[in-house]
């Protein structure tokens, strides 16, 4: 993950208790775990008829 | 072969932009004449794809980024608290470049490796290597915003059609990325060659800033070397373009229509220290009184195709182009032998006069070609293939083995495409052809003078689809006066005959100076009209009396492609990069696999991306996977920009055209973005963008802390059955996206 500071915090932490920790931040069937992708779109400037 | 004493190096360049997949045909023609009349040392250049290949370098990417992080700092957006519409093209750069800068820099070479190489044939490889490469083109154009090179254009904040601007655009070096290109990679070249005489090829808008740029640059390096421009583009402006004060700085001449003979009068004149006074179609500066003074010469005759030799590629880096097999471009005839379409402009960039080769010379340059850059692959390169060349090319390559797989443009002919000639097509080698079907409106065909029904079109096409060639139609949107109902009856045509047609290159209407519906506007009930201050204009606005407005003509231009994407296979989701890359889906036709079992490839890739399911379980977080939290939804972002107003202040690679008075609509139509918390991801594998909540990220976090989903599961153990189901879910959506791997 290139998100430096996110690396930084997990480090240190001790997977028994992280695990703990989690299960309790998570609370699981009350997460909004919504995913948008982005569908790449073509415009007139982008359908060049003359490309190869 | 003429054999000239004295040594005379010419460099003929094709500036960038132009397409990366294949070389383009003009400049290999004009090296090819020159040599067979003497002139040995004539050098090719293709800047474009050097510039494609530089950019995308994981230097030039990591340069890109820094550039970036300094001229377009995130936190620098929506200090108002909300979004502006004038400040969503730069949010949305530097968005992208905050969470996909390290990926696109680690991964590109790879991804360049797999479009060039045998891994390019698997859709689960090529197509997110694809994406990178387009995501890397965003970066680099970030770095120069608000430019924007993208693998079918070049735009910078400026209009094409106003010298004064063009000319700032060509010193511009903080915006204009091809400045340091060519001081760093192409002028050292070319300083220590010494060119006497360097040409420069402008087919496209897209090139005229770019090739303007380079010709300033060469002039200052190379003060005696003579600089002279032609091609299609220039073939419709360069008349205004010469007497625009200043071009004298970057051109020393222009060449109207097809180049060979007037370029070797020129190498010949240039050579001899002669007057360039009698050179046929050649405009000139004469700078003999200390001063340019501009010179338009009458226009001159176009050579005997047939005489014509076969084209050198020779010193083209064939190993850059974007794809794992040479296509080779090769022009059958010049000029359209039906020339009455009342849209068309052809005649005006190609010249007078129709002129084709016989089939016996076709194929011997085919062949030769084929045998020295190895390739059985080739693009006819027609306007419109002559119904007699229709029969007596299939005949000519299968009589010969020539064993050539090929596509090109094509004319509706029903008397030529019957079930048996198109059974002889295919035997020959042909596996893709692009029709003009323009509209399914009987009324609109008339006015456009196209001289064939849908009817005959939908016959040609199902006879060639049933030889086993893919058909693509050409189809427009907006000609005067067409309603909203006619636009949708042509979408509903095409929509029934899916089964026929594979691809449609769909165009919004324009009108440029040269074609029958600008030179007579009343008989088509329009208006045109003028921007005064445009001295390069080639396009123009108008107001038609009937049927659709421009901008209601944009609005249904994005409703038929969105239905189009919805019903051809080729279309859907990210397939659509093989219809963007027109030969990259021939190259698989070229193989032999059949148009409906590429189709069903493409089906089948599109309904796996749509599953929410995983097989599985030991997903965690890619090993480069960038994410940053954004505080405006980037896909708002994205849908704003998608506005067809938003996207009509941008030049299109046709108009090149900048209308800046739309800022001001746009911004008032579209409104603002409000602030809404949200998370960008970013994996090198996926190259999607993708938007979670604050939740995903903390889920995200929670497997980056536990090392994969089966063991967050394990930590879960009292969760309920909807929340572990969520999590499925989340977490296929995720791999497909490339944020979540498989750890084994």
């Amino acid at each position: 993950m290139s998100d430096k500071q996110d690396q930084d915090s997990q480090t240190s932490s001790k997977p028994a208790e992280k695990l703990e920790t989690l299960a309790e931040k998570l609370k699981l069937g009350k997460l909004d775990l919504k995913v948008e992708e982005v569908e790449e779109r073509i415009s007139p400037s982008e359908t060049n008829v003359f490309d190869k | 072969m003429i054999q000239k004493s004295a040594a005379f190096p010419i460099s003929l360049i094709f500036p960038p932009q132009g397409h990366f997949t294949q070389p383009y045909l003009a400049l290999p023609c004009l090296k090819a004449w020159l040599e067979q009349h003497g002139f040995g040392e004539v050098d090719l250049i293709d800047a474009s794809i050097e510039a494609y290949d530089h950019f995308l370098s994981p230097d030039e990417l990591s340069w890109a980024a820094d550039r970036v992080r300094e001229r377009l700092p995130l936190d620098s957006f929506g200090k108002s608290g909300e979004l502006s519409f004038d400040e969503l093209e730069g949010y949305r750069a530097a968005a992208e470049s905050a969470v996909s800068a390290d990926a696109l820099i680690s991964g590109i070479e790879s991804a360049k490796r797999v479009v060039r190489g045998e891994e390019f044939y698997s859709p689960d490889a090529y197509l997110p290597a694809m994406r990178s490469v387009y995501h890397g083109l965003r970066l680099y154009s970030a770095a120069h915003f608000p430019s924007q090179l993208t693998p079918h254009n070049f735009t910078m904040r400026c209009a094409n059609d106003r010298s004064e601007e063009v000319l700032a655009a060509t010193l511009n070096e903080d915006e204009n990325p091809f400045i340091r290109f060519f001081r760093e990679r192409v002028l050292p070249g070319l300083v220590e060659r010494q060119p006497r005489l360097v040409g420069l090829s402008v087919i496209y808008g897209s090139q005229l800033i770019p090739a303007l740029t380079l010709g300033r640059m060469l002039k200052a390096a190379l003060p005696d070397c003579h600089v002279t421009a032609g091609g299609g583009f220039l073939a419709y402006i360069g008349k205004k373009l010469l007497a625009a004060p200043g071009i004298d700085a970057c051109l020393d001449s222009l060449i109207f229509h097809e180049g060979e003979a007037p370029m070797l009068a020129l190498a010949n004149a240039l050579q001899a220290g002669e007057s360039l006074g009698t050179i046929g179609s050649l405009d000139w500066y004469d700078r003999s009184s200390g001063s340019a003074v501009r010179v338009e010469n009458p226009q001159g005759h176009p050579i005997r195709l047939e005489d014509a030799p076969t084209p050198s590629f020779d010193g083209l880096p064939f190993e850059k182009y974007f794809t794992p097999e040479v296509v080779i471009p090769y022009d059958i005839n010049r000029g359209c032998y039906y020339g009455e379409c009342a849209f068309c402009t052809l005649p005006t960039v190609i010249g007078p006069g129709y002129r084709t080769r016989s089939a016996k010379r076709i194929v011997d340059h085919v062949t030769e070609l084929s045998e020295k850059l190895g390739t059985k692959n080739v693009n006819f390169i027609t306007d419109c293939m002559p119904p007699g060349m229709i029969a007596d090319l299939p005949n000519e390559l299968i009589e010969r083995k020539a064993d050539l797989r090929w596509w090109c443009d094509a004319r509706v002919e029903p008397k030529a495409y019957t079930p048996e000639g198109a059974r002889n097509l295919y035997a020959a080698g042909c596996r893709k052809l692009l029709f003009g079907f323009e509209t399914a409106t009987p009324r609109l065909l008339k006015l456009m003078k196209k001289g064939q029904s849908a009817r005959a079109t939908l016959d040609v096409a199902r006879n060639c689809t049933n030889a086993g060639i893919s058909v693509t139609f050409y189809a427009m949107v907006g000609f005067p006066s067409e309603t909203r109902e006619e636009a949708r009856a042509t979408l509903d045509f095409i929509r029934d005959n899916s089964d026929v047609v594979r691809e449609v290159s769909l165009q919004t209407f324009h009108i440029d100076e040269v074609a029958q519906t600008y030179k007579d506007a009343e008989a088509f009930g329009i208006e045109i009209l003028d921007d005064e201050h445009a001295d390069l204009q080639l396009y123009h606005d108008y107001i038609s009396e009937s049927g659709m407005t421009q901008t209601e003509s944009a609005e249904m231009f994005e409703e038929m492609m969105a239905a189009f994407r919805e019903h051809l296979p080729l279309f859907s989701g990210d397939n659509i990069y093989y219809f963007m890359n027109k030969s990259h889906y021939f190259l698989h036709l070229a193989r032999d696999v059949a148009p409906d079992e590429f189709v069903e490839l493409c089906r089948a890739r599109t309904e796996r991306r749509q599953s929410n399911a995983t097989t599985h379980t030991d997903l965690a977080p890619a090993q480069d996977l960038g994410v940053a939290t954004l505080r405006f939804r980037y896909t708002d972002v994205i849908r704003a920009l998608a506005h067809p107003l938003a996207r009509a202040v941008r030049p299109d690679f046709l108009t090149g055209r900048y209308v800046e008075d739309l800022v001001a609509r746009a911004d008032a139509e579209i409104g603002t973005i409000k602030p809404v918390e949200n998370v960008l991801a970013y994996s090198s594998r996926g190259a999607e963008y993708t938007e979670l909540t604050p939740d995903g990220k903390q889920v995200l976090d929670a497997l980056s802390e536990v090392g994969s989903l089966d063991l967050l599961f394990d930590s879960l153990a009292g969760a309920d059955e909807r929340g572990r189901a969520d999590l499925v879910r989340f977490a296929a959506r995720l791999e497909r996206a490339g944020v979540l791997n498989p750890t084994r």
